[in-house]
């Protein structure tokens, strides 16, 4: 029972907790972004390519111009280009999404070690300074809160940018005319065609907003959380990203929560070594309990209606 | 009167040759318009695509070597790309007709090399004729159990089978790693690879193993094609068969046009797509076991970052989810993997070139840009059709995932 004991105490750690929410706003930000594109009707399982290339752009602009918000600026619009190929593919050309997105994931592999090549030579890509890194923030008073003050208000600025993208996204989605249409055209595109919504503009839109946000998810792995570019460094998150979003059944609150589960399990992972469990198979559990959701063992989870179905005016 | 001598009569083309060129025509653009997208890539970024794309197609059928390479070594080793690419083909082709879309063939793929190799290590005394047919059918069971989870979970709750093989295949890789780092396959504490399979659950090598025999100019155990060839030709072979000559595959294409028309047939949908997807992942199954068993005899850290079961997608829609396509499709993408190496080391541009070709050949195939610029040209032009009639109709998406095919 030493085993229990010691989950036990490591979960009452703050320096745990510190880490899930650090963790679960890496996964939270792409299944917003996931979850805003398939709300909208276009399936999105490219949020690991659109990861992956804002964490490299985000380096290279970052090792250019030691700046990290231009950096993540950079690595937004490096997300957002991706999201475009994706909707023009997908959208103007009716292509199958999951095809798509498969291939926007196989580019962004490749074309990122491809740059890196080019660029910077076989070497290394090499290390952003401490001072070009996205700044932790320590929120004055609030931080000295016992526990809660280390929790969420020692953090990387991110964090607040996310758990801020997380209201508005709530918000938007189910309490604005913006968001009503955003759903219209994902559960019934002709009926919110007939009612005058572009259904195009919207579709296009949603998925470069899923772009953006998984660029700067990408941006705060490189060069936040890390301070460098590896190839493949975002090692399936964009995917856990997409198990979040169905976990959560395509809210924004409930993906929070699956990402704090999920979170939980990295954090774990990264402060394992007290417990004597295989972070491998630690690993495994995003995966697993979304296969547990997914069997309807906790409810159904069910997709707009539309999604991943190409609209054509006049279809039936 | 004129005087102008009758116009003979233009032949007809046959109509078996026209088949073929409209058949061929959507994907070898596509492979077209992605080399020549590719090849402005390297250019814009300083590259020259031209000694870029001969190094390729010296790495991958070795025409044209400038660096003294081997040509029958190249073609050994993209024959040895080929092999997993045809079987796992198949097992993204074969789901694609029942109009479901395995992406899972990556994680039934290392599901069938992880039975295989602990069948291997554990008998490993056994004879070949008894352990080999015994490693390679044990990855396959794997590999179907594998699949048929998202089989069951799709025809009982309605579960998309896109996003459950998506976690089949996480689940597996972490398995994996469990496995041979610290786990009961490990070799030795900070290895990660577990030991080898015995010597009787191995696949023998067409040429014989024989440091001293040269053939070629080189030692012939560098040529390491193995028997697993036939293995491969003769699942795209029965896949074939299975599709076109057998009930159950005329079910999986009745189950690909129309559910409700598969009903009305009589045809059980559920029943369907599970035994669709058990088949599949016993293809990928036997990828796996005949890799392990052919090539690499142990599992090792190369097999985290293998990627055959996405290239198999990329394999099965450029071959139209034809046999002959899948072949014809797997040479193509196993010359690329290996000359990716040779155009590193001869050209100077990475490997990974070949990632961003074998995308812009999905997305050309998805979008059908090839269509798209063929109505531009007049003389081209054809009634508008979204997808080559070759392929399946598009599966049945997200919206089909809501509710379970009923029985009715």
């Amino acid at each position: 029972m030493a085993a229990l004991g010691d989950i036990l105490h490591l979960l009452l750690t703050a320096n745990l907790w510190q880490a899930t929410l650090a963790a679960a706003v890496l996964l939270l930000l792409p299944a917003l972004g996931g979850i805003i594109s398939e709300r909208s009707g276009v399936v999105n399982i490219a949020m690991e390519g659109m990861m992956l290339t804002g964490a490299f752009f985000g380096v290279v602009a970052d090792l250019a111009w030691h700046n990290p918000w231009a950096a993540t600026g950079v690595a937004m619009l490096a997300g957002a280009l991706m999201a475009t190929i994706h909707a023009v593919v997908s959208i103007r050309f009716r292509a199958d999404q999951i095809v798509s997105g498969i291939a926007i994931n196989i580019f962004a592999t490749g074309i990122t070690v491809f740059l890196v090549s080019r660029i910077y030579g076989l070497q290394d890509v090499g290390h952003v300074g401490q001072d070009s890194l996205l700044p932790y923030l320590d929120v004055p008073v609030l931080d000295q809160i016992p526990f809660f003050g280390k929790v969420l208000f020692q953090q990387n600025v991110i964090v607040y940018l996310a758990l801020i993208v997380l209201v508005v996204t709530q918000v938007v989605l189910f309490r604005t005319r913006l968001g009503l249409r955003v759903r219209a055209v994902g559960e019934h595109p002709q009926a919110a065609d007939t009612a005058g919504i572009n259904v195009y503009a919207i579709r296009c839109g949603a998925v470069i907003t899923s772009g953006l946000l998984s660029g700067l998810s990408g941006a705060f792995l490189a060069i936040g959380i890390s301070n460098t570019f590896v190839p493949n460094m975002t090692d399936g998150r964009g995917y856990i990203a997409l198990a979040a979003m169905i976990f959560g059944k395509w809210t924004p609150l409930g993906a929070f929560i699956a990402c704090i589960i999920f979170g939980l399990g990295q954090a774990i992972y990264d402060n394992n070594s007290t417990i004597h469990v295989s972070p491998y198979l630690l690993s495994m559990l995003p995966y697993v309990l979304t296969l547990i959701v997914l069997a309807g063992l906790v409810g159904r989870s069910t997709p707009p209606a539309a999604d991943g179905l190409p609209y054509t005016p006049g279809g039936e | 009167m004129s005087t102008r001598p009758p116009t003979r009569p233009r032949r007809p083309v046959p109509p078996a040759i026209r088949r073929l060129t409209s058949g061929l025509g959507m994907p070898l653009g596509s492979v077209l318009l992605a080399f020549i997208a590719g090849g402005a890539i390297v250019a814009a970024t300083g590259g020259n695509p031209f000694a870029a794309y001969s190094a390729l197609l010296c790495g991958g059928f070795g025409f044209i070597c400038t660096q003294g390479e081997n040509p029958a070594l190249q073609i050994s080793n993209t024959i040895l790309f080929v092999i997993p690419l045809i079987t796992t083909g198949v097992a993204v082709a074969l789901p694609f007709r029942a109009g479901l879309f395995n992406i899972g063939a990556e994680g039934q793929l290392l599901a069938g090399s992880i039975a295989c190799t602990a069948i291997g290590i554990k008998f490993s005394s056994l004879p070949s004729p008894i352990l080999l047919p015994m490693v390679l059918i044990g990855g396959m069971v794997a590999g179907a159990l594998w699949a048929g989870v998202a089989g069951v979970l799709k025809a009982t709750v309605g579960a998309h089978e896109v996003v459950t093989t998506i976690m089949m295949n996480y689940v597996a890789q972490w398995f994996l790693r469990y496995l041979i780092i610290g786990g009961p396959l490990q070799l030795a504490a900070g290895t990660s690879k577990s030991q080898p399979i015995g010597a009787g659950a191995r696949l023998a090598t067409v040429l014989p193993n024989d440091n001293a025999l040269i053939i070629f100019g080189l030692p012939s155990s560098v040529f390491r094609v193995h028997t697993g060839l036939l293995i491969a030709l003769a699942a795209a072979a029965g896949f074939a068969f299975l599709l076109w000559r057998t009930s159950l595959g005329y079910e999986i294409r009745t189950v690909g046009q129309s559910q409700k028309a598969a009903r009305y047939a009589g045809v059980s949908v559920r029943r369907t797509i599970i035994v669709t997807m058990l088949i599949a992942g016993a293809f990928s199954g036997l990828a796996g076991a005949v890799e392990i068993a052919g090539v690499d005899h142990n599992l090792t850290d190369k097999y985290f970052s293998d990627t055959t079961g996405f290239d198999a997608i990329a394999v099965a829609l450029l071959g139209l989810g034809s046999a002959v396509g899948i072949v014809l499709a797997a040479v193509l993408f196993g010359a690329l993997h290996a000359g990716g190496s040779v155009m590193q080391a001869d050209a100077n541009i990475s490997g990974n070139l070949v990632y961003v070709l074998q995308a812009l050949i999905l997305f050309s195939i998805a979008a059908n840009f090839v269509g798209a610029i063929r109505q531009q040209i007049p003389g081209l032009r054809k009634p508008p059709s979204s997808l080559p009639a070759e392929l399946p109709p598009a599966a049945p998406m997200m919206t089909e995932a809501a509710a379970p095919p009923s029985e009715g």
